[in-house]
């Protein structure tokens, strides 16, 4: 046998064994990824959304998904608002809930982000940083409150409060949301997506 | 716009060395001199934007529509593999001198993890073709920005009394410490 | 040349050829992964995994790999235990995988690995192949425990999460973030230069 023919089937065997190896740990773990991927948003939601026992999705883009969060009877009782963007180190991903006019926030949760520990980190934080997001009236765009504020009565119904010594990475969140909140209202205007659509079940 | 923000945060404020740690042993081992670094750096750039525009090809054309997810880090390896052999081939033909300067940190490209980074982070983010390009040159010119630096300041070292057992590696990264400090000053540039 | 005993072939990873220290392979995962120390473990176990399997299938294969095509061959092999890795982590450990992002797939140019293949695994036996891996994987993941041990607590006051130090102790977060790894790294590597000369002056 030619030294150019070994050469390949060499090759061709490493590659086809290969091949059917990953597609084989491929399918077997397919599932439970995608389970991995959908419990997080689910239990995101729920979080959000008080009161919610299920979520479907309604409308999805880059960097922005839109879900619906429903109760025990099926009522749609609230928007689960995947949204990404910007932040001071690298990417923040957020789930904010709101009612379905899309006029009062109820919880926020973050989903990712990388930003600086001890500092923009406490994003994700409840206490310092995520329950002054609760309940605020987002009809317009929200605004950052500076210096911060020690309770939620501090702020008016609009303003969020700032982390102090991470500015940026509260200034994100708010951009990211507003933008997100803009975008959600524009698409209910054009129709994108339904709104109180009655359960199938 | 959006392009000019990945271009700009690729080669300054996410700085593929000083803050996605990719790329170090081109990094310790080729910034002694200048202009070799300075090769090296274009070299790595332009392997990285072919490979960020074939990466994207592949997996959008064929990974993605085809459910062939966990094939990606195998052909993207074996695209740089080859795409670092025919740099190889290339440069050998048209410049020996360069070749030999280069010397062994050229098949070493294959083993850069900028360029698996690269592809990996653009598949990650889902970029466009448009924006894939961009990373590629950017996140380039960022490696060779920071590999030059080194450079520039390790040939000073080479004048300076560094304790032994610090020298080589170990002032590289030290350097490699402050200069990270510094580049994150640009953090939030991108406002 | 002399054959090296069973316990020297393992030990030989944990310092002499220390891979991160001594051969200065595998400098990316290390610097990027070891800001916290469950990250570096996870990190640790990953390589782990690929180098012994790697290393048991290329030492097995060895006499049918035409010279070349080897080092082809053996990226396919690496890059298809890597992916196994990375699913594995995906299906099974989520939130460590996207802890560790895309330095799981990065494995696959990790240098220590591709390195054992062609130094050591396509010219030895399997048993001390499999020897050798064990042995510079323990060498890596010491280098990764050491490392992060010194970036966490230095950096949150924490260790594996749980607090370490005292409320007195003002967390220097440098540590945790890219300045802080290419630091802790460069004077470990003097550290142990130092302690290297020392012993060969006192034999």
């Amino acid at each position: 046998m030619s030294l150019y023919s070994r050469m390949v089937i060499v090759l061709t065997s490493v590659g086809l064994i290969s091949g059917s190896f990953l597609a084989t740990v491929g399918t077997l773990t397919k599932e439970q990824i995608a389970l991995n991927i959908q419990r997080e948003i689910e239990e995101a939601i729920v979080h959000v959304i008080p009161g919610a026992v299920r979520s479907e999705k309604l409308y999805e883009e880059k960097d922005l998904t839109i879900y619906g969060g429903k109760d025990g009877d099926g009522a749609l009782i609230g928007f689960g608002i995947l949204a990404a963007g910007v932040g001071f180190q690298d990417r923040i991903a957020l789930m904010l809930g709101t009612n379905i006019s899309l006029t009062r926030t109820k919880k926020m949760r973050i989903i990712e982000q990388k930003e600086t520990p001890g500092l923009g980190a406490n994003i994700d934080d409840e206490e310092t940083f995520l329950i002054f997001w609760e309940n605020k009236d987002c009809s317009e765009h929200l605004s950052l409150r500076k210096p911060a504020v020690k309770t939620p009565e501090e702020l008016s119904p609009m303003e969020i409060n700032t982390i102090t010594g991470a500015t940026i990475s509260s200034e994100s969140v708010l951009k990211i949301v507003n933008s997100a909140l803009e975008r959600a209202r524009q698409l209910i205007k054009e129709g994108a997506f339904q709104i109180g659509e009655p359960d199938d079940n | 716009m959006e392009l000019v923000a990945i271009f700009i945060s690729a080669i300054l404020v996410n700085n593929f060395v000083l803050y996605y740690f990719l790329g170090i042993c081109p990094f310790l081992g080729v910034s002694k001199k200048i202009d070799s670094a300075l090769s090296m750096g274009l070299a790595v750039t332009f392997v990285m934007t072919i490979t960020s525009v074939v990466s994207w090809a592949i997996n959008n054309w064929i990974l993605i529509p085809y459910e062939l997810d966990y094939l990606k880090i195998v052909s993207f390896i074996l695209v740089i593999a080859s795409l670092v052999q025919l740099v190889e081939m290339f440069i050998r033909k048209m410049s020996p001198p360069l070749y030999q300067a280069l010397g062994i940190y050229l098949p070493l490209i294959t083993t850069n993890c900028a360029i698996m980074g690269l592809a990996l982070l653009a598949a990650l983010r889902e970029y466009g073709f448009a924006e894939a390009v961009v990373f590629g040159v950017g996140s380039g010119l960022g490696f060779t920005l920071a590999i030059v630096l080194m450079a520039g300041i390790r040939e000073q070292l080479d004048l300076a009394d560094v304790p032994e057992p610090l020298k080589g590696a170990g002032i590289a990264l030290i350097v490699a410490g402050i200069m990270a400090l510094g580049f994150m000053a640009f953090i939030g540039m991108i406002r | 040349m002399t054959t090296k005993s069973i316990v020297q072939e393992f030990t030989k990873g944990l310092w002499d050829e220390n891979p991160v220290f001594r051969q200065l392979l595998g400098l990316c995962p290390t610097l990027a992964v070891t800001g916290w120390v469950i990250n570096g473990l996870a990190m640790g176990l990953a390589t782990t995994f690929v180098l012994i399997f790697s290393s048991l299938v290329i030492s097995s294969i060895k006499k049918l790999i035409p010279s070349q095509v080897r080092i082809a061959t053996f990226i396919v092999v690496i890059a298809t235990f890597v992916t196994i890795a990375d699913l594995f982590l995906k299906a099974y450990f989520y939130q460590i995988s996207k802890a560790l992002g895309p330095y799981v797939p990065l494995i696959v140019v990790n240098c220590i690995i591709l390195g054992r293949q062609e130094a050591f695994s396509s010219k030895n036996s399997v048993g001390r192949s499999f020897i050798d891996a064990l042995g510079m994987s323990s060498g890596f993941i010491l280098a990764l425990l050491v490392l992060s041990s010194i970036r966490e607590i230095l950096g949150a006051g924490t260790f594996l999460g749980y607090k370490v130090m005292g409320p007195w102790f003002k967390p220097w977060i440098i540590m945790i973030l890219p300045p802080g790894a290419f630091l802790a790294l460069g004077i470990l590597l003097g550290i142990a230069l130092h302690i290297e000369s020392k012993t060969k002056s006192r034999k």
